[in-house]
């Protein structure tokens, strides 16, 4: 065992009963304690209501200023309310990056109708991750090529590719962004996982450009982490992918 | 800081219940040989696995089997599971080869093969397994769940392990494990928050069966995740091992 810093980068809070997702802070803590992680990036994503997303993320962050680091979320279906959303979430609620999901909101992500919210966070030099993925023949909102000619466009927002196009396909066209593109950084988690994966995207990106989620409390955090933790990289890297990077991209204290 | 062991291995005796071994038609995997296959086992601290071949799901039973007996010859830490399919093979003449070779496991893929899982189409199959207490695997994408229990529930001495059981079947998959006393699940898939503890807590120790569904999944994080449960040894070796082979010695 060895103590190290773990941020897991890919977390929710809010209700999902269809998937059996808790939304309570002891019952998240107590997956996290058992993993090992310090700290979770927890963004809500679930309702057309951003704001009532981030209060809810924000209720964690405040009980638990300790462990949970509030990310915002803003939705393009509400133009009027995208850029007041994102002013009140980093500046009152103190989110530390911004998620959105093309997925859910059904518009692929190089869609104009987020430009003014990449407008923003380039303006800012803010961390976006976004959903990545490339299952299947009809799994063409947040394909990872799709975000080469937006790192290039916003070259001041360090974009995170989650879930890393999630399967082998999407897996290879993610580490062809990260490689075209310095800002483009891939985060680990997936339900999909094939043997060899955090080996490929370390390979692939650099030690230094893949950081380490979950998805919890939607998956539980101790099988992904120990996709980190038992891959054949060196443990510096391992080290890297489970909080260093993240600390680094984020600008928190070690 | 979080403590991680970086150098994991299993600390117990451990069978992996759920592995492919082969090359498939339309995708790369990267480990499809016997030498990967023992590479992986033994950073992970896997004692033996039971595989079969993806040939015999995706083309054809006969050669898939065999494909998968060539594999792994002279290798006792693989065990092979044998693919059956009710719809086109002999029976009698899969029981003879199952003899044969000592193959203690079966499973069907009823989706891929297209057919029901239904009393009239692999109700005498059912029986034969029952007979020789040969315990049979359904991969979870394989099945409509109410066709399963609806059968099973006429074969309660047919011992099933249901595979690869994802985290979206969470809402079905225990109370069907509750509805049939004779079934059991395989654990790679299941990754929803506390799974594993909700598993053992809602159908019990002897019924939670430790898979990684390699090479599709990794193999060492499920048991990574399964060491930090503070399960006892006993409990941890029961999951890792116990109760697989229990079930293929034909105990319950």
């Amino acid at each position: 065992m060895v103590n190290t810093p773990v941020i897991d980068f890919h977390t929710h809070v809010g209700r999902w009963g269809t998937s059996h997702m808790d939304d309570s802070p002891e019952i998240f803590l107590k997956l996290t304690d058992a993993a090992g992680v310090d700290k979770s990036c927890t963004n809500c994503i679930f309702y057309g209501d951003a704001r009532r997303g981030n209060d809810i993320v924000s209720r964690f962050a405040r009980e638990h200023p300790d462990r949970f680091l509030p990310v915002a979320y803003v939705t393009p279906r509400y133009p009027d309310e995208m850029l007041p959303e994102l002013e009140r979430a980093f500046g009152e609620l103190g989110a530390k990056f911004l998620k959105i999901y093309p997925t859910y909101y059904q518009k692929p992500v190089d869609d104009p109708g987020y430009f003014p919210i990449f407008e923003w966070c380039n303006d800012r030099n803010k961390v976006i991750m976004c959903h990545s993925s490339k299952v299947a023949a009809d799994d063409i909102l947040t394909l990872p090529l799709s975000f080469i000619p937006l790192a290039k466009r916003y070259s001041n927002i360090t974009w995170v590719l989650g879930h890393s196009g999630n399967g082998m396909l999407g897996q290879e066209d993610a580490v062809t962004a990260a490689k075209e593109c310095e800002n483009i950084v891939l985060e680990t988690c997936t339900s999909y996982a094939e043997h060899g994966t955090i080996e490929f995207l370390v390979e692939g990106a650099g030690e230094d450009r893949v950081v380490y989620g979950s998805d919890a409390p939607l998956m539980d955090p101790r099988p992904q982490l120990g996709r980190i933790a038992t891959s054949d990289i060196s443990d510096e890297a391992k080290r890297k992918v489970l909080g260093l990077n993240a600390i680094r991209i984020l600008g928190l204290e070690n | 800081m979080g403590e991680v062991d970086l150098n994991f291995k299993s600390s117990v005796p451990t069978f992996d219940a759920c592995v492919a071994l082969g090359r498939r038609f339309n995708r790369y995997v990267r480990s499809d040989t016997l030498e990967g296959l023992i590479t992986t086992m033994d950073r992970a601290g896997v004692d033996k696995a039971l595989a079969y071949s993806p040939h015999a799901i995706d083309f054809d039973t006969v050669e898939g089997n065999e494909l998968l007996m060539q594999q792994i010859a002279g290798e006792p830490r693989v065990v092979p599971q044998f693919v059956g399919n009710p719809t086109y093979d002999d029976m009698d003449a899969f029981a003879s080869q199952l003899h044969e070779l000592a193959v203690r496991s079966v499973r069907m893929a009823p989706a891929t093969h297209r057919y029901p899982f239904t009393d009239w189409v692999v109700g005498d199959w059912l029986e034969w397994l029952a007979s020789e207490n040969l315990p049979l695997w359904l991969d979870s994408k394989e099945f409509d769940p109410t066709q399963v229990h609806d059968t099973l529930k006429n074969h309660p001495d047919t011992p099933v392990v249901f595979s690869e059981v994802h985290y979206t079947q969470a809402a079905w998959s225990v109370p069907l494990l509750k509805s049939l006393p004779n079934t059991y699940i395989e654990i790679s898939r299941f990754v929803v928050p506390d799974g594993y503890q909700k598993l053992i807590d809602k159908v019990g120790i002897d019924k939670v069966i430790f898979g990684s569904r390699f090479p599709d999944s990794s193999m060492a994080p499920p048991l990574y995740a399964l060491h930090r449960m503070n399960l006892s040894d006993e409990d941890l070796q029961a999951v890792c091992s116990g109760n697989l082979e229990r079930l293929l010695q034909g105990q319950r």
